[in-house]
């Protein structure tokens, strides 16, 4: 008998050593921060006087991909006003993430709190609990909440907005011989400059003016078709609109870039990216979190930050923006995991000192009304740029990652292996709609601010 | 379970005899088993068991990919890969094995490890080191011999880059599969030989490799499975590109699966290869076995 609950008892251990969950859970570096006493918030306001789960201890999860920091502070904030809840931080790797969040998800013992990304919209959404704020009280103090209504309700919004800028290196930028009042308006104005700065001996570059390798689709073709009036999907947001004459002036401008003017190649530097970072190119065109990169691995490069040329002075939208999402609530917790979930979010919508962290440390601009003219937002290189023509960006809604796909694959049929621009773009455009018959993606470029501007 | 007629087993034997088969058995039920056969019947369903979807299509995804450009370009480089990687895994690994297995070389186990270590080093860390050898600026590829190559963005020089990467990582097995084969040569066929008189040439053509097929045989057809299942060195290396000329069947799959969520059209595509491997391994039997 003894034996037989000795074998029971190892195969027992085996099985609970072996389901023991890999997610990292973060200590807690609990700093000492001041305890708000009377309510804050402008039409969303959080009162701390409160009671939260009638006082009752609890216990929830937060999950999160990087940022540690900036959530330890969210949370020690709450904590501080409501010491009878303890949220864990659960930190996870970001390719780890999106198959074990959804997965976790369906579950009730999955976390309480999420964070999101929309480009993974439609695995996640069906899983999330709607914010007890009301729609009209988000507008009040929120821009770009539209989009994000579904059925009168809302399951995430956006705490900030990435879009693409220009990233100049400033001295390579003065030896040029081009001063502050040469930054570029307009693409012709743009490829001067980047003539100016290419070095070359004899026929190979040594500089490169402008580097937009292997980030290209990212960053130009998804993005300047708009600035010729051109959307990425057809009025009824269902099938989309590549093969156009708008994308097909944008690649073509791209070839002319490397191949007349010479400003750089597609052989040189393996990203615009890297070669930026490396001191070998002087433009390149990256989003927001390119800070980040550079801040961390190439903290030598002195960079300036100008906005994104356009094709004429007053264009439809100066480039597409994607969201910096607020958290999910889990559908699936309990009840009272549930209402301490909707505390936080309405704790962190209220609380401008923590969204300016969250938007400083993701290099996002805040899209809360009140932090728009903050001067440390303001302060920032690649948030004060966006400031003058903030609301002249658009977001296509949550892309499934096939657009990306389809045009990263078309850009370098186009580029690299000699296929024709209409070929390669018709064959995205087809890629693209077989995949968006099975998706329930719906674009909302028609909510944009100056859609019925459109072309 | 316990045999008492048995004179050697004690009764802890039995206990870890009960504990191991038992791990096995589940292990093979929980990772094998009900994957492959959640696999099949997704495969014929659309699936993305993220967002919980999980509609019958019937035959569909099978039929898609019969109509699948992609699919069958993948399946097409898979091939080209794996034959080339796999003659020079074989064809190197058999002259560096007869190299070492020879008199002239000393320090047989040090050459032995030297090659092996590409083989225990992560396919990760080796991509990522080729390529950054493959860097058309500073990579140590076009500095080495003279070059200016776009190595992993030139559809042409992309998949041979990929094998050349592929043949160095993993020649070393069949170097140290080939050497335990010589080793177990009989001694006295080879001093026979000898005693006719028959030349190194003869030697190898006529006792070494008829006696090394079952090794070279064993080789080839691991190699075949794991070269089918090829794509880590995709994922690093070029990502399916430039374009798509670098889309590998295993890639493919793992990018429908994984970047595009469509887990039924994937699951239908790993059924195909499933036979496809099949196929060409019973083929490699057969082609071995006709010539002996």
């Amino acid at each position: 008998m003894r034996s037989k609950m000795k074998y029971f008892l190892t195969v027992a251990m085996i099985f609970v050593t072996l389901s023991t969950g890999c997610g990292r859970t973060k200590e807690s570096n609990s700093v000492k921060v001041d305890v708000p006493t009377k309510p804050f918030g402008s039409t969303i306001v959080y009162d701390p006087a409160k009671e939260i789960n009638d006082g009752k201890k609890i216990t929830i999860e937060l999950w999160e991909w990087g940022s540690d920091e900036t959530f330890q502070k969210l949370i020690d904030g709450y904590t501080s006003i409501h010491p009878n809840v303890t949220i864990k931080l659960v930190s996870n790797p970001w390719d780890d993430y999106w198959t074990k969040l959804p997965l976790a998800l369906q579950d009730k013992n999955g976390p309480v709190i999420f964070n999101i990304h929309n480009s993974y919209h439609e695995n996640i959404i069906n899983y999330c609990a709607p914010y007890e704020i009301s729609v009209e009280d988000l507008e009040k103090d929120f821009n770009d909440i539209k989009p994000h209504v579904k059925d009168g309700k809302v399951y995430y919004i956006d705490f900030g907005i990435m879009t693409g800028s220009v990233y100049y290196n400033k001295a390579m930028w003065k030896a040029a011989g081009l001063a502050d009042n040469d930054i570029p308006k307009t693409w012709d104005e743009f490829r001067n400059v980047a003539k100016k700065l290419t070095i070359k001996d004899g026929k190979h570059i040594v500089q490169a003016g402008i580097n937009f390798n292997t980030e290209f689709y990212q960053t130009y073709l998804l993005g300047l078709n708009y600035q010729l009036g051109q959307n990425l999907f057809s009025e009824n947001g269902k099938t989309a609109t590549i093969n156009t004459p708008a994308m097909k002036k944008v690649m073509n401008m791209l070839l002319d870039i490397y191949n007349v003017d010479g400003s750089g190649s597609k052989d040189f530097g393996t990203s615009g990216s890297e070669s930026f970072g490396q001191g070998q190119s002087a433009m390149t065109l990256m989003w927001g979190h390119y800070k980040e990169t550079l801040q961390n691995d190439y903290p030598d490069i002195d960079y300036g930050v100008f906005e994104i040329p356009s094709f004429d002075e007053k264009p439809y939208a100066y480039n597409r923006y994607n969201g910096e999402s607020t958290f999910g609530i889990n559908k699936n917790s309990s009840k009272e995991a549930q209402a301490v979930a909707q505390d936080v979010i309405k704790y962190f919508l209220a609380n401008d000192e923590i969204l300016k962290e969250f938007n400083l440390a993701r290099c996002t601009f805040p899209t809360k009304k009140s932090l728009t003219d903050d001067s440390d937002i303001l302060a920032h290189p690649a948030m004060s740029v966006l400031a003058e023509h903030i609301d002249r960006y658009i977001w296509p809604g949550p892309m499934p990652a096939v657009v990306e796909e389809s045009l990263k694959i078309a850009g370098q049929d186009i580029m690299y292996n000699g296929s024709d621009i209409e070929t390669a773009l018709q064959k995205a455009e087809n890629s693209i709609n077989e995949e968006l018959k099975s998706s329930d993606f719906t674009a909302v470029e028609n909510l944009y601010k100056y859609a019925k501007q459109k072309k | 379970m316990l045999n008492k007629n048995h004179p050697l087993q004690s009764k802890s034997e039995v206990i870890l005899r009960n504990i191991v088969v038992t791990a096995m058995i589940i292990y093979f039920i929980v990772f094998l088993i009900i994957p492959i056969g959640t696999a099949f019947v997704g495969s014929f369903h659309e699936w993305n068991p993220l967002s919980g979807t999980f509609r019958l299509l019937g035959l569909d995804n099978y039929r898609k990919i019969f109509t699948d450009n992609l699919f069958w370009k993948s399946l097409s480089n898979t091939i080209v890969f794996s034959f080339v990687v796999i003659i020079f895994r074989v064809g190197f690994g058999l002259a560096i094995a007869l190299a070492i297995y020879s008199k002239m070389i000393k320090h047989k186990s040090f050459f032995r490890m030297l090659y092996y270590m590409p083989v225990v080093t992560p396919m990760v860390a080796v991509a990522y080191v080729w390529k950054f050898m493959y860097h058309p600026q500073i990579g140590t590829m076009n500095q080495i011999f003279g070059l200016n190559v776009n190595w992993l963005m030139n559809s042409k020089m992309a998949l041979p880059a990929i094998m050349l990467m592929t043949i160095w990582k993993d020649f070393g097995y069949a170097v140290v599969m080939f050497m335990a084969g010589l080793y177990s040569l009989p001694k006295d066929a080879m001093e026979a030989a000898d005693v006719d008189g028959a030349s190194p040439w003869q030697k190898f053509r006529y006792i070494t490799i008829p006696l090394l097929k079952p090794m070279i045989l064993f080789v080839v057809i691991t190699s075949i499975i794991a070269y089918i299942q090829a794509y880590v060195q995709v994922l690093i290396l070029t990502e399916g590109g430039p374009g798509t000329s670098t889309f590998l069947s295993s890639y493919i799959i793992f990018d429908e699966a994984f970047v595009k969520y469509n887990f039924g059209f994937a699951s239908a595509m790993s059924f195909i290869m499933f036979v496809v491997t099949a196929v060409l391994t019973w083929l490699s039997f057969r082609v071995t076995r006709s010539k002996g």
